[in-house]
């Protein structure tokens, strides 16, 4: 166990060291800065013109355009946590090959599944982190600016960060098995695939056509990304706009879900996790240096 | 208890042996030099005993133990060829990080690291980032990380490619050091004047595999070539030459004879003057491990 722990700190060294740290701490506060602010124009003008027509500032439109705002910001921070799962774990195992660093690393006394383990650990803290903080920071800017908050933030943001580790995970088996290069494309379009699986799936819900359902599922099953984001944008919506959804047929809306998520997607998503990083381990365990 | 056994070695990569049937040992204590031209498999063994790579069968032991044991490889230590490290860490970051893969133990560690970084001369830049450091640096803190936990095996692949002539002697006086101190070490590498002035054991590889073993003076000297000046030669008298070596060229009146030891130069003489030639030169020469390399390797010699 210490020696995963020595790797995950190693991990944690270096991102501090390359100033990766900094950058993610300011382009959080950059990025909620800069979206926070519209948030309180949109508002200031909502209130504006209640106090013109005379009325109080708790109409269900109001709520309704509150809630859009942070559901799609809250879309972005997702794609954020996702892209940052991805790029810094990209060349974790594939560069450290090419690199040669692991030559002084693995002749010590320390098993592969440890580093592999230990770097996992490593960026699975640092991406936690970094969608927590940005997602939270988010929903709690918009409450202090509107009043207004979710009904279930935390059941959202723990399957943000489901997705990110899933990511995470699936990027890190990428690094024993392919170039950081390949490792990087292939990650890229399978984020593509499962993206574009959920508007398949939501354009076949909505002209009732099975078989783009079907190939949906079919992306899921490759990788449950956008399945993941969908079930926590269903946390994320009161009733009234879930509603307002529905009764305008936006089932077949790309961005978000009318639906919770399905058990049988969050076990999948749990498995393949699992999955990910033990065929990693066993993968990297095989490896000629 | 043999430091490195092997046996029957083989790795193959994609249907390629870059290592055949390979076997060696490397007694405790010594000093091993492992030469051979590039592509001989030099560093393909050294990862197969390092667990690097697997080998594709064979096997091998380390101090006793079969490859992969975590006590053993507590007591090894590694200077890749390819010397590249975290170069995002300073020196004396880099040798806490691979102390603690180590296992030592923090007083143990900070006691250590500054006697090292003053054998490889690198006291006073341990708190520079090594990708500050210039190419020979970087060979020294690598070397450095190789040697902190005192290993009692340590490999070199190529340990000085990057240094200039002042640092080639003190890598070869750090080598005289650990053998001081009973360390065995196993030397990659393909500059034979290095292996000559601290080697007592060579293999030279190639093509996967060993083709001659021994200490150096067995090498050298069983090849000692003589050069016979005369001032005529006559046929009854390279008949008689020829029996007591094997002739190897005749330059004129001049004549070159490889024999099996020094005790036949008072031989030589005597029956040159006795048959009645003028003797005007008569000079051993010692072959060099240049000579036998080059032999070996193009003559292919198995």
């Amino acid at each position: 166990m210490s020696k995963v722990l020595l790797m995950a700190k190693l991990t944690w060294q270096e991102a501090w060291s390359r100033r990766l740290v900094l950058a993610i701490l300011l382009l959080t506060v950059g990025f909620l800065g800069f979206y926070l602010l519209g948030v309180h124009f949109l508002d200031e003008r909502l209130r504006s013109r209640a106090a013109e027509l005379g009325r109080s500032d708790d109409l269900e439109g109001f709520l309704i355009a509150r809630a859009t705002v942070v559901t799609l910001g809250m879309y972005i921070v997702n794609f954020l946590g996702n892209l940052l799962a991805v790029l810094v774990s990209l060349s974790t195992i594939s560069g450290e090959i090419d690199s040669g660093t692991l030559q002084s690393i693995l002749p010590k006394p320390i098993r592969r599944y440890q580093v592999v383990l230990g770097k996992w650990l490593g960026f699975a803290v640092l991406v936690a982190l970094f969608v927590t903080l940005i997602s939270s920071g988010l929903l709690v800017g918009v409450q202090t600016l509107t009043g207004y908050l979710p009904p279930s933030p935390l059941e959202a943001v723990a399957l943000m960060n489901l997705g990110a580790q899933l990511l995470l995970a699936v990027t890190i088996l990428g690094g024993t098995l392919l170039s950081t290069l390949t490792n990087g494309v292939v990650l890229f379009t399978l984020y593509g695939l499962s993206f574009a699986g959920g508007i398949v799936g939501s354009i076949g819900q909505l002209f009732r056509v099975p078989l783009l359902e079907t190939l949906n599922a079919v992306s899921i099953g490759i990788l449950p990304s956008d399945a993941i984001w969908r079930g926590a944008s269903y946390y994320l919506q009161p009733a009234e706009l879930l509603n307002a959804f529905s009764e305008a047929g936006a089932r077949g809306n790309p961005f978000v879900s009318t639906a919770p998520p399905d058990p049988i997607v969050l076990l999948w998503t749990g498995v393949y996790l699992l999955l990910a990083l033990l065929l990693g381990v066993w993968v990297f365990n095989r490896r000629d240096l | 208890m043999l430091a490195i056994e092997a046996s029957g070695l083989r790795k193959v990569y994609r249907g390629k042996a870059a290592v055949e049937h390979l076997s060696l040992e490397v007694a405790q204590g010594e000093v091993f030099g492992f030469l051979g031209p590039n592509g001989a498999g030099k560093t393909t063994t050294v990862k197969m005993l390092l667990g690097l790579a697997r080998p594709t069968s064979g096997i091998a032991r380390i101090l006793g133990k079969p490859l992969g044991d975590l006590e053993t490889k507590a007591k090894i230590g590694f200077l890749p060829e390819l010397f590249r490290f975290h170069d995002w860490m300073t020196g004396k970051e880099f040798l806490r990080f691979h102390g603690r893969l180590y296992g030592m133990d923090r007083g143990d560690l900070e006691r250590r690291i500054p006697q090292v970084l003053e054998l490889v001369g690198l006291l006073g830049r341990e708190n520079e980032r090594i990708r500050g450091y210039s190419k020979g640096m970087q060979q020294r803190i690598g070397l450095a990380q190789a040697i902190l936990n005192r290993p009692r095996l340590v490999f070199l692949d190529e340990p000085t490619s990057a240094l200039d002539p002042i640092g080639r002697r003190e890598v070869r006086e750090i080598i005289r050091q650990l053998k001081e101190q009973g360390t065995t070490v196993f030397l990659n590498s393909h500059l034979l004047s290095e292996i000559e002035l601290t080697c007592d054991r060579v293999a030279i590889v190639n093509k996967g595999q060993v083709v001659r073993s021994g200490t150096l003076g067995e090498l050298l000297n069983a090849r000692l070539e003589v050069e016979i000046r005369l001032d005529a030669l006559s046929s009854e008298l390279l008949t008689q030459l020829s029996a007591i070596g094997r002739l190897v060229r005749t330059v004129g009146p001049t004549v070159y004879l490889e024999v099996p030891a020094e005790e036949t130069l008072p031989k030589i003489a005597e029956v040159v003057v006795r048959s009645g030639a003028r003797l005007y030169a008569l000079r051993p020469e010692r072959v060099s491990l240049e000579d036998l390399f080059v032999q070996l390797v193009e003559g292919g010699a198995g």
